[in-house]
């Protein structure tokens, strides 16, 4: 029997328990520490997993919000490119030659909750508008609004990646997190505090032990006593006993030449 | 017909009731789903055998006419081309988005050219374009030259040939057409500016784009050059009696924009081109009667698949 991390402290040899039960006591402070330790850490770790939550929730009510406003700006946009292109007849063709270099641009930033780094998209503009010239014989305010309303769905759909992608590392985060808290909560307090009840149980038995060996001994000690005593009196009876001279009691002591 | 369209609740309701008219079934060879844009194509296609038809059947001077008519198509399609060979793209995919109607017979050899002046000069002096490359620009130019801007000049000279064409053909086509082609011109030189306010474009590259077959010749297109707004726009029509009732349209109830209203004005004038006989002013408004029809069509189309009923009305009537 023994702890799992502590195997060479338990060994149970039953003998003289001075150096063993030091070693049972030092096991004993060092486990106190430890599950002091896993408390500690089980706190913070849920302190981190309730903060990761309550961003993750955030980060749901936005999605939500900025989806259906998605929908909204794209049925938007569609219906746009209908009416320009009612107005200004096929221009795709056109708008399909005249791509060479993009003009919104995205930049990936690095933001931190709780020590879980998220990623967040942010776009940019960068070169002119190459198709200003587009439909300026036809329809130009038609194509005019059709690219307010194309870059604003652009928009969204940056500001919806970004917190998709956090959603989903944030996911990620919560679960490792609360995976630990459990696995402390439910495996390594109990196994540690198992450990120490163990040790204390053991240091009373020990303690017991002893107790029970003074007895003995103490008892052993009472009957070898009353034993000799019991010897004693019978001898003395006999008359067998030399008493040793009483060198208190007052008697002539036949070395002494003088008086 | 268009009365009834727009209550319809699908797309393939509209190809039943498209068959109890002219279209007939030209939409029989379609699988389902029925997309805006195979409509689209199916029309147009049918408008181009239509087209082809009464080209076979003409003599001179009319074949020039149609001629004149298809020049219109055939520089959306050269500046297209010449797009992709800049950029050297091929050749075949380029064609398949070609319009129909501005077919000519180089168009596959334009991928041998490398810069628009070898295009030019292998290319498009064969074809009825030449003399509107010639009138603007010296070969030099045409390399560095905005590809919106070519095109709209290029279409400067092409109206403005016609309109010498049908003057000179006299007789009731100069009565129909003249002022149909003047209505066109200054359209185009109202747009221009409306859409040149907020960009890089100078006044006088401004200037040089408008066609000077219109009314707005010579003052007009003078003062809509120096116009900064829409305001100053509508200052400048007010000196001409037909177009100020269409500016004081624009707005309104409705939210008309410009270019609605001279729709309307033009499908109007196209429309009274088929109270007389004997001039080829209705061939011209046919066609242009059809393309307004296929805009209406496909519209009401995305209308219903998008959904979005409130607008299904924004077409503009014929008759």
């Amino acid at each position: 029997m023994g702890c799992w991390c502590c195997r060479q402290w338990l060994n149970p040899v039953h003998h003289n328990a001075g150096p063993d039960q030091f070693v049972f006591v030092l096991a004993q402070t060092i486990m106190k520490a430890r599950l002091k330790g896993a408390q500690t850490g089980r706190n913070l770790l849920k302190k981190k997993s309730d903060a990761l939550t309550l961003r993750f929730r955030q980060i749901l009510k936005k999605i939500i919000e900025t989806k259906m406003l998605m929908g909204e700006v794209m049925r938007e946009a569609a219906f746009s490119l209908a009416e320009a292109k009612f107005t200004a007849g096929d221009f795709s063709t056109t708008v399909i030659q005249n791509v060479n270099k993009a003009q919104v641009k995205i930049r990936a930033k690095k933001d931190n909750v709780a020590g879980v780094t998220l990623p967040v998209f942010e776009h940019y503009h960068e070169g002119t508008d190459s198709y200003e010239l587009t439909g300026l014989a036809r329809g130009g305010e038609q194509l005019a609004k059709l690219k307010r309303n194309y870059a604003k769905a652009v928009e969204l759909l940056v500001e919806l990646a970004s917190l998709q992608t956090s959603f989903v590392t944030l996911d990620e985060a919560i679960k490792i997190t609360n995976r630990r808290v459990n696995a402390i909560e439910h495996v390594i307090i109990p196994r540690i505090e198992r450990t120490l009840a163990y040790i204390i149980t053991e240091l009373d038995e020990r303690e017991r032990e002893e107790f029970y060996r003074l007895k003995k001994i103490q008892e052993k000690k009472k009957i070898l006593k009353e034993k000799s005593e019991k010897d004693l009196e019978q001898r003395r009876a006999a008359g067998e006993v030399m008493e040793p001279a009483n060198l208190l009691a007052e008697e002539k002591d036949e070395d002494l030449l003088f008086e | 017909m268009k009365s009834n369209l727009h209550i319809l609740p699908s797309t393939t309701d509209l190809k039943i009731h498209l068959q109890t008219t002219d279209y007939g079934n030209f939409l029989n060879n379609q699988t389902n789903p029925l997309t805006v844009s195979k409509i689209d194509t199916e029309m147009r296609q049918k408008l181009c055998r239509e087209f082809d038809y009464f080209r076979n059947h003409s003599l001179e001077p009319l074949s020039t006419f149609f001629t004149y008519m298809t020049c219109s198509y055939m520089i959306d399609n050269v500046i297209l081309l010449m797009n992709g060979a800049l950029q050297k793209k091929s050749v075949k995919e380029i064609l398949v988005k070609c319009h129909p109607l501005g077919r000519f017979t180089e168009m596959e050899a334009v991928n041998i050219a490398e810069t628009t002046s070898d295009l030019f000069n292998a290319v498009l002096v064969e074809t009825p374009l030449a003399p509107f490359f010639q009138d603007c620009m010296s070969e030099n130019t045409l390399d560095e030259l905005n590809i919106e801007l070519l095109r709209n000049k290029l279409y400067k000279s092409y109206l403005e040939a016609f309109y010498k064409f049908c003057k000179n053909h006299g007789d009731v086509t100069a009565e129909i057409m003249c002022p149909i082609l003047e209505f066109e011109a200054d359209r185009r030189a109202f747009i221009i500016t409306l859409n040149s306010f907020g960009t890089e474009l100078s006044k006088e590259d401004r200037e040089t784009l408008y066609p000077t077959c219109g009314k707005l010749y010579p003052e007009g297109l003078r003062l809509l050059a120096q116009a900064e707004d829409f305001d100053q726009m509508k200052r400048v029509a007010e000196h001409y009696g037909v177009y100020k009732p269409l500016f004081d349209a624009v707005g309104g109830s409705g939210g008309k924009t410009l270019e609605d209203v001279f729709y309307e004005r033009e499908v109007q004038m196209n429309v009274l081109a088929f109270n007389r006989q004997f001039h080829y002013g209705v061939f011209y408004a046919y066609v242009k009667l059809k393309e307004q029809e296929m805009r209406n069509i496909v519209w009401i189309a995305e209308c219903i698949s998008q959904r979005h009923r409130t607008k299904i009305n924004s077409y503009i009537p014929i008759l």
